[in-house]
């Protein structure tokens, strides 16, 4: 997860040269550059000019098929013939990409001596003289070789599909290297406290994550419909989310407000989707709630506000401009012209944009960041809490289809949207006394919670104007799923909303989420943060319609 | 009708340059002597409209070009009644101007359009050849040498913007990709005015940037983008900066990609 700078520049060079997408990373300090065939691994303490010559040298053999396990697994244990084999294949190749690329033409030390792997291999075992290779050719290592075909990215096996008895897995074999070893350490940590909560023993029981004796029909065992694969299309072309079908003895899930779907995830380091990645459960809280905790807060600038935002397409006549003629203005223009009376002319037919045709999905973040508390004593969820209790209630008074969802998330295969309030129901005083018990925990994986939310309001919501509105500090942050990462999937979900006709605006208040990261997420004109909600009411009006202007607006990238 | 010129290339002045890549030209000559209806497919760039202004030249015939976007009304296309003086006027739209005349109709990104809009060119590109025009009440007769062509990018189809499999079906489709590097090179060449072993230098670029596997990139650089660098690379601007400017700097924004896709520029272009 590095920066702008960095081995990862030369990730495109790369790409190109092998013709197939391999990424470049530093290698442990003080080793020579090589690769495992899916990612080069450069010195980490050399130039740029010198790691740039390495990435070309390496993935040039890759793009030759000179590492072709038929090859080199001979040379597993034969260190000095794999630098002889290096030596004649690495001036061979370049000398082949030197017509192609002028870089490679600078940088070839020697004329080659071989024409074809083969060749080069069988000189390689021969005793002729073979000068060593220079330092930036790096090294061959056999043993750190993967096999081609990336298991990342791969659809989940029928496996992962099913809920095991215990949500933390103990081996998770889909991720890489590092990002493995990270997630075991904190699945120690997290098992315990998971387990320990009632909340998610509830879950459970609902959704058969624990075996359920005879007599509790609540337990039902989870079954996947279909498995959908999405052919390589179109640039916008991604994995489609997977349904998933609840069943129980008595009832399906969907009866009782259950569902969800196996959402796919951006893996930017590859630039890829990972089809099929997290499990995203979007279900009814049913606890009892206390309704006494009903109160909203009301605010009447943000009423007023948002009551200006009018967006849907509505015929207007006798206007004084327009595209067309209003054949009955026009017709009582000319009586009243032949009878000596001069009306002005509003003859015309405009259509503008005025009913208002609103959907809007609150989508609050319930993860354990939230629980960071301000100089007032409020944390961050409390904060989000009400506004997203006032934005709820005004909404809903001015005509507009609302739901409220919270989302948390426990590593990729436990992403909860739990329905504070669906489409279809008021907020009454139930739902308002669940919102103000919800009770922050768990992580935020914002892309697959932006994509499950996404689903519902482009399912549910029924209107031709969307609007996912999220209430977070902004700040991705899960097993296995953060930083760069992070940031890029969050990002790759919004761009997906958006293609869809969804616009999504975040609202960060009382947080302490640098504008930077908010930036590189929802872009500079899709957040606003404040310590309260009274400070962005104001401008309330304005936020809303520029996140939905930019659906409106003509998409430049259709040439 | 017919043309007996070798190729569209030719001496007569303000010929527009179109280079054909495969039979494209042969059977775009073939409906128009049958005065079928045309449908364009390909990338961004790559030369749809100046095929068609070339063909329209070619066959001497006017050409009206609209371009297809969402709040299009099939009033724009046909026409409609204008208010002058105490009277209505009516007043031709451009697709009624095209039967009317007998031009090249060119209907250019018609996905963009929405398609009840362009259910109104149906009578024109079936056997019936008209164009009821049901604000006057009369149907007009296409005049001899009328044609319809339309453009799209199957690139951007999404199950919001495609094209109605009704109206597919009355065209003849031609696809156009990016030609071959020769061509290309001397199509870079021509129109940016530069020599071919820049241009070579830039097509191999092209080329690269859109054979990436697993390419970040939403668009890869185009015919059009190629000859925009070498325009400014003709203008006395090295090539890198003309590189950086009409190309890199073009496709995206990400500050990554563009540092990578710098890379990848600086190691195919020729060193300075």
């Amino acid at each position: 997860m590095t920066g702008s700078v960095g081995p990862a520049q030369f990730r495109l060079l790369a790409t190109f040269v092998a013709c197939r997408s391999v990424d470049v990373e530093p290698a442990p300090a003080g080793e020579p550059a090589f690769t495992d065939c899916q990612r080069i691994f450069v010195s980490a303490d050399a130039s740029d000019a010198q790691q740039r010559r390495e990435v070309l040298v390496q993935s040039a053999l890759l793009g030759a098929g000179s590492l072709d396990r038929r090859l080199i697994k001979g040379l597993r244990t034969r260190r000095s013939v794999a630098r002889r084999y290096l030596a004649l294949e690495g001036n061979r190749v370049l000398a082949d990409l030197a017509e192609t690329i002028p870089l490679a033409a600078a940088v070839r030390p020697e004329e080659p001596r071989t024409a074809s792997p083969d060749e080069s291999l069988e000189l390689a075992r021969s005793r002729a003289e073979i000068p060593d290779p220079p330092r930036w050719f790096g090294s061959i290592r056999p043993e750190r070789q993967l096999p081609p075909s990336a298991a990342i990215g791969a659809p989940a096996s029928p496996k992962d599909l099913r809920i095991s008895p215990d949500l933390v897995e103990p081996t998770d074999d889909e991720d890489d290297g590092e990002q493995g070893e990270k997630s075991k350490i904190l699945k120690l940590f997290e098992a315990p406290a998971f387990q320990s909560q009632s909340f998610s023993d509830f879950l459970r029981r609902m959704f058969g994550g624990s075996r359920s004796d005879a007599n509790n029909s609540a337990g039902g065992e989870l079954q996947v419909g279909s498995i959908r694969r999405a052919a390589a299309a179109g640039p916008n072309a991604r994995p489609l989310p997977t349904p998933i079908r609840f069943t129980d003895d008595g009832r399906p899930g969907a009866a009782v407000g259950v569902s969800g779907a196996l959402h796919p995830e951006w893996d930017v380091f590859n630039d890829r989707y990972r089809p099929d990645w997290c499990r995203v459960v979007d279900f009814p809280i049913t606890a009892a709630a206390d309704i006494s905790a009903a109160a909203v807060m009301r605010d009447e600038v943000l009423r007023r506000r948002l009551s200006r935002i009018g967006l849907g397409p509505k015929v207007l006549r006798g206007r004084p401009d327009g595209d067309e003629l209003d054949i009955e203005a026009l017709i009582d223009l000319f009586v009243d012209l032949n009878s000596g009376y001069s009306p002005p002319e509003h003859v015309y037919i405009q259509r503008r944009k005025l009913a208002r045709d609103l959907g809007v999905l609150i989508l609050v973040d319930a993860s354990g960041s939230a629980i960071d508390t301000d100089g007032g004593g409020l944390a961050v969820h409390d904060h989000q809490r009400r506004a997203a209790a006032t934005l709820a209630a005004t909404l809903e008074e001015l005509g507009d289809r609302v739901a409220v969802y919270a989302f948390r998330s426990q590593g990729r295969h436990a992403v909860q949207l739990p329905a504070i309030k669906t489409f279809d129901q008021r907020f009454g005083a139930v739902g308002r006394a669940r919102l103000a018990r919800l009770h922050p925990s768990g992580y935020t994986r914002l892309g697959a919670g932006i994509r499950g939310a996404g689903e519902i309001l482009k399912t549910q919501a029924g209107t031709s104007n969307r609007l996912l509105l999220v209430l977070s500090d902004g700040f991705p942050y899960d097993d296995g799923y953060e930083g760069r990462y992070a940031e890029a999937d969050a990002n790759k979900a919004l761009e997906e909303l958006r293609a869809d006709g969804v616009a999504c605006l975040c609202l960060s208040i009382g947080a302490v989420t640098a504008a930077e990261a908010l930036d590189r997420v929802f872009g500079s004109a899709g957040h606003a943060s404040a310590a309260t909600l009274d400070e962005l009411s104001p401008t309330m009006d304005e936020l809303f319609l520029s996140c939905l202007s930019e659906l409106a607006a003509p998409r430049s990238q259709r040439g | 009708m017919t043309s007996c010129h070798p190729s569209i290339v030719d001496a007569r002045p303000q010929a527009p340059f179109y280079r054909p890549v495969g039979d494209e030209v042969e059977v775009f000559r073939a409906a128009a002597r049958r005065g079928s209806p045309v449908l364009l497919k390909g990338p961004t760039g790559c030369g749809k409209t100046r095929f068609v202004e070339a063909m329209a030249h070619d066959l001497g015939r006017d050409l009206i070009t609209v371009a297809g976007h969402e709040d299009m009304t099939s009033a724009d296309l046909v026409g409609r009644f204008l208010l002058k003086g105490g009277e209505t006027v009516w007043v031709d739209g451009p697709l009624t101007r095209a039967v009317r005349e007998g031009a090249i109709f060119y209907l250019d990104e018609i996905v963009e359009a929405r398609q009840d809009t362009t259910v109104v060119i149906h009578p024109l590109a079936d056997h019936r050849r008209e164009l009821p025009v049901d604000r006057l009440g009369t149907t007009l007769p296409a005049a001899p040498g009328f044609q319809l062509v339309i453009s799209y990018n199957p690139g951007y189809q999404s199950v919001l913007k495609n094209i109605k499999e009704s109206t597919r079906q009355r065209f003849v489709a031609i696809e156009l990709g990016f030609p071959p590097e020769e061509v290309e090179t001397e199509v870079v060449a021509r129109e940016a005015g530069i020599d071919l072993a820049t241009a070579r230098a830039l097509v191999r670029l092209g080329n690269a940037v859109r054979n990436l596997d697993g390419s970040p990139l939403r668009e890869v650089s185009s015919t059009r983008m190629l000859i925009l660098a070498g325009g400014l690379a003709a203008e006395g601007l090295s090539l890198r900066s003309a590189v950086q400017a009409a190309v890199v700097q073009v496709l995206s924004d990400d500050r990554d990609v563009i540092r990578a896709l710098g890379e990848l520029v600086d190691a195919v272009l020729p060193p300075p």
